[in-house]
């Protein structure tokens, strides 16, 4: 065998969500049985930049905000890999917030796992646009509401570090989902910060588990719409599959483009490439 | 109806300078196009210069077009005929008339003012667009008015005009055609009444041989080279001058397997070609000087992260937001020197469309060579211009993917590292997909495994072998060209539109007595040996600034040539480069030493 990157182990603190999102992506892969060498798992700045590094899959560090039109670009380029694009709340809502709008837009099949611990914890602490210190002590975005608000999303789920069960079970769905060929998958998983942001024993009161109730039907979107509004107004936070569009609702982008994109070997295209000169003869 | 005209045999002239100035969107541009076509028909090389607004409708928008023996990429400083569609147009155009010059104006609106127009210039007047309205039913039809009038200025026989009405008009149908050739007729009976006859009018352009070209523009040929160079992922945003190349590879580049795609802005769509490239297709972005400049922190991750990039810069003047539609060259320092830290990187700035199409393919080869960004850096005028070139000959092309590892190749090996220090610097790589090729990829500093790391030694080891990937590629950089008297004492430094410029001017300065040579570098970054040695055998070397710090005189020195040895001339007021301006300027410091 020949020898890879060392696997080293995480910089987070002890007691960091983050363990648990790594252990459910990467536990994810072999479930899925995805081979590694098929899969890309990109990731965004901060704490939770580092993901990609302790695993055995192709690996990319972006830039800060940028993880997702990165990983964009990468499943348009090449649909056969498995896209997983990773990255904390600073980077996914704050300087990364307009590219997640066009995610949803674009619809691309590719999957994006946020971190959400509510603050910036590399740079020791300051408040992100997620955090519960908002306005009227409100959390000031929901990242899920903004996506059921856009027509062109299709999987909207939130985790909980705390529920480690229900976390893989939403990981290998979001993986699946955008795997499939049936688009954008995003997956929230609340993992709190020890350091800076430790709010772990509120959360079991402040999460609503739409998966427990039977009568939940996350293929409608104006009712998850409306639960989610309602849980905002009373400091609530819904978690599980909230919306999953069916598969016939919205075409993917960039699913099969007409040939691979590798085979740039000249001898095959020169005559297409004639008849595009001729067009310009003149 | 005319002013003043005056019969005599037509003056025979090989090198033709006609400029159309109406309003955006009024059809007046047409007028140049279909003076191309004939032109073309002739055998002459034709070239065409847009001079619009960032505006869609409105404003004053001119055209002008130059007809040659041999391929040119410029349209001179004098113009032998200008077609002027109402008053505004006049201002602009009054300081390029004068000796033999004609000028044909639609009275329609308003009379020439008293003075503008120097008295040596021959005036011919017609309402063009009242006769349109009156006669054919609607003003459109002034620009096949005129034409007609052009053509007999210029002795070019009805027949061939009409024969060039017929195909231009067929896909519009019969009573198009037939209402143009209608308008064509009045046009020969006004020049008729200006003593203009059939292929006996003020001028007699000369037939040429030039076969069959290409008609293009600079943009569309860093599209085309981008798909021969093997280019499949492609990210842009709208942003004038540099759209056409977006476009066009939307329109093209499916056929062939490619994406080419609308980000929602400049820093998705740098980074999805980053992600894109990341797979081991040849990927490109590309903007002008606002969106490059937003790009900064991307181009920096993919010289630093060792990311094969593309990246098309196609100038206008600055700063900021500046003057979308006018030419400049002044984002020279951002495209060499921009961003954050140290990384390396290529900078190629053609001078022609056909040397953006082979510039193109060298990026592409050079960027995933190297892995290290490569820019393609034009200017408003040779991006938007369009010029007659020789066709690519593709047999030329070659496709270099450097390093690449497959999968045989990793298993052979005891040990993958992206990042291998190597003795040339490059290091072998795999991409996603490639069993047993798994790797980390980061923009931070990193060991060779791509393991994020500060440790000193390390750190300098990696910015040690970045640069070195710089030497190695030397002798794969793009050569420069030269035009002139290589024996001249007097050089001349030009990028992108200088070129053309540049050639006329030291065709100009020849007339002048004064010998020089015109120096391309084709390679700006890093400046390759025979740039230096033009510069150190030359005793005076003019540098053309087309920025108001002298921005390419500056990347010379920045690249250790002495400022001793560089003269610089500055241009700076929006217009294109004009060829005699340039060798007057050259000419007057020359006598005056």
């Amino acid at each position: 065998m020949t020898e890879t990157f060392p696997i080293k182990q995480p910089i987070w603190c002890a007691g960091c969500g983050h363990f648990g999102v790594l252990a459910a992506m990467d536990a994810s892969f072999d479930r899925l049985e995805i081979p590694r060498h098929d899969a890309l798992v990109l990731a965004g700045i901060g704490c939770s930049g580092t993901v990609q590094n302790h695993m055995p899959s192709y690996g990319y560090h972006a830039l800060h905000g940028r993880v997702v039109p990165s990983a964009i670009g990468a499943k348009l380029a090449n649909p056969d890999l498995t896209v997983v694009a990773a990255g904390g709340d600073g980077d996914g809502y704050a300087i990364g917030g307009g590219h997640l709008l066009h995610a949803f837009r674009t619809n691309a099949n590719i999957t994006y796992v946020v971190m959400n611990n509510e603050t910036y914890g590399l740079t020791k602490g300051q408040p992100s646009p997620s955090n519960a210190g908002g306005y009227q002590g409100q959390r000031e975005m929901d990242p899920i509401m903004v996506g059921l608000s856009l027509p062109g999303s299709t999987f909207l789920a939130r985790a909980y570090t705390g529920a480690p069960a229900q976390l893989d079970d939403l990981m290998d769905a979001a993986i699946n989902h955008a795997r499939a060929g049936q688009g954008f998958a995003f997956l929230e998983v609340i993992s709190p910060c020890v350091t800076y942001n430790d709010n772990y024993h509120e959360w079991p009161s402040t999460l609503v588990n739409v998966d427990e109730d039977e009568g939940y039907d996350p293929s409608d979107r104006a009712t998850a719409m409306a639960l989610n509004m309602k849980l905002a107004s009373e400091g609530k936070v819904a978690a599980g599959l909230i919306y999953r569009a069916s598969a016939t609702l919205r075409e993917a982008t960039g699913d099969s483009p007409p040939t691979p994109l590798e085979g740039i070997d000249l001898p095959r295209f020169t005559d297409s490439y004639e008849q595009v000169l001729d067009g310009y003869v003149g | 109806m005319e002013k003043e005209n005056k019969v005599a045999e037509p003056i025979q002239i090989d090198d033709v300078n006609v400029l159309v100035s109406g309003q955006g969107g009024d059809g007046s541009l047409t007028v140049t196009n279909m003076l191309g076509s004939l032109l073309r028909a002739r055998g002459m090389g034709v070239y065409t210069e847009r001079d619009v607004l960032s505006r869609i409708k409105g404003g004053k928008a001119a055209a002008s077009l130059r007809g040659s023996l041999n391929e040119r990429f410029v349209v001179r400083d004098r113009l032998q005929l200008a077609v002027i569609m109402d008053e505004e147009g006049l201002h602009g155009v009054a300081n390029r008339l004068g000796g033999d010059s004609v000028l044909l104006y639609d009275s329609s609106d308003a009379p020439i003012p008293e003075g503008l127009i120097s008295d040596d210039v021959r005036v011919l007047v017609a309402p063009f667009g009242r006769l349109a309205v009156r006669r054919l039913g609607r003003i459109l039809y002034k620009n096949s008015i005129s034409t007609g009038v052009v053509a007999r200025i210029l002795s070019i026989p009805d027949e061939e005009v009409r024969t060039e009405f017929r195909a231009r008009f067929k896909r519009l149908g019969g009573a198009i055609i037939d209402q143009n050739l209608k308008a064509l007729d009045l046009g020969f009976e006004i020049a008729e009444g200006m003593e203009l006859s059939s292929d006996t009018g003020v001028f007699r352009v000369d037939k040429g041989d030039i076969g069959e070209r290409l008609l293009m523009t600079g943009n569309e040929a860093i599209g085309m080279g981008f798909v021969v160079g093997g280019g499949r992922f492609f990210a842009g945003y709208p942003i004038t001058p540099a759209t056409d190349v977006l476009e066009f590879l939307q329109r093209h580049l499916p056929t062939f397997g490619g994406v080419a795609w609308q980000g929602e802005d400049e820093l998705a769509s740098v980074n999805m070609a980053i992600g894109a490239s990341l797979t081991g297709v040849r990927s490109g972005t590309g903007s002008s000087g606002p969106g490059i400049a937003l790009m900064q922190e991307g181009i920096g991750q993919a010289g630093s992260g060792e990311v094969p990039l593309v990246v098309v810069d196609t100038q206008r003047a600055g700063p900021s937001t500046g003057m979308p539609t006018k030419p400049e060259q002044s984002d020279l320092n951002m495209v060499c020197f921009g961003g954050n830290g140290d990384f390396e990187r290529i900078v190629l700035v053609p001078g022609d469309p056909e040397d953006c199409f082979w510039l193109t393919v060298d990026a592409c080869n050079l960027a995933q060579k190297y892995q290290m960004p490569v820019f393609v850096v034009t200017d408003q005028a040779i991006s938007q211009n369009t010029a007659s070139v020789p066709r690519f000959d593709l047999d030329q092309v070659k496709i270099d993917v450097g390093k690449r590892l497959s999968e045989e190749d990793l298993k052979s090996l005891e040990k993958y590292q992206r990042y291998a220090i190597t003795e040339d610097g490059v290091s072998p790589y795999s991409v996603p997909g490639t069993p047993g090729g798994q790797s980390l990829v980061t923009g931070n500093e990193r060991d060779e495994f791509g393991n994020v790391t500060t440790l000193p030694g390390i750190r300098q080891k990696m910015a040690d072998k970045r640069k070195l990937k710089l030497e190695t590629a030397k002798d794969d950089l793009p050569k420069p060209r030269e035009y002139g008297d290589e024996s001249a004492e007097i050089g001349i430094v030009v990028v992108n539109a200088g070129w053309g410029a540049g050639m006329d001017a030291v065709d100009e300065l020849k007339k002048l007595g004064v010998a020089s040579r015109l120096h391309h570098p084709r390679t700006l970054w890093p400046l390759t040996d025979e740039t230096r040695s033009f510069i150190d055998e030359k005793k005076r070397v003019y540098v053309i600034d087309h920025s108001s710090s002298a921005q390419l005189s500056g990347v010379l020195m920045h690249a250790g040539i002495s400022s001793q040895k560089l003269h610089s001339i500055m241009r700076y007021d929006g217009t294109p480069l004009r060829p005699v301006d340039l060798a007057e300027e050259i000419y007057r410091r020359e006598t005056e030493k």
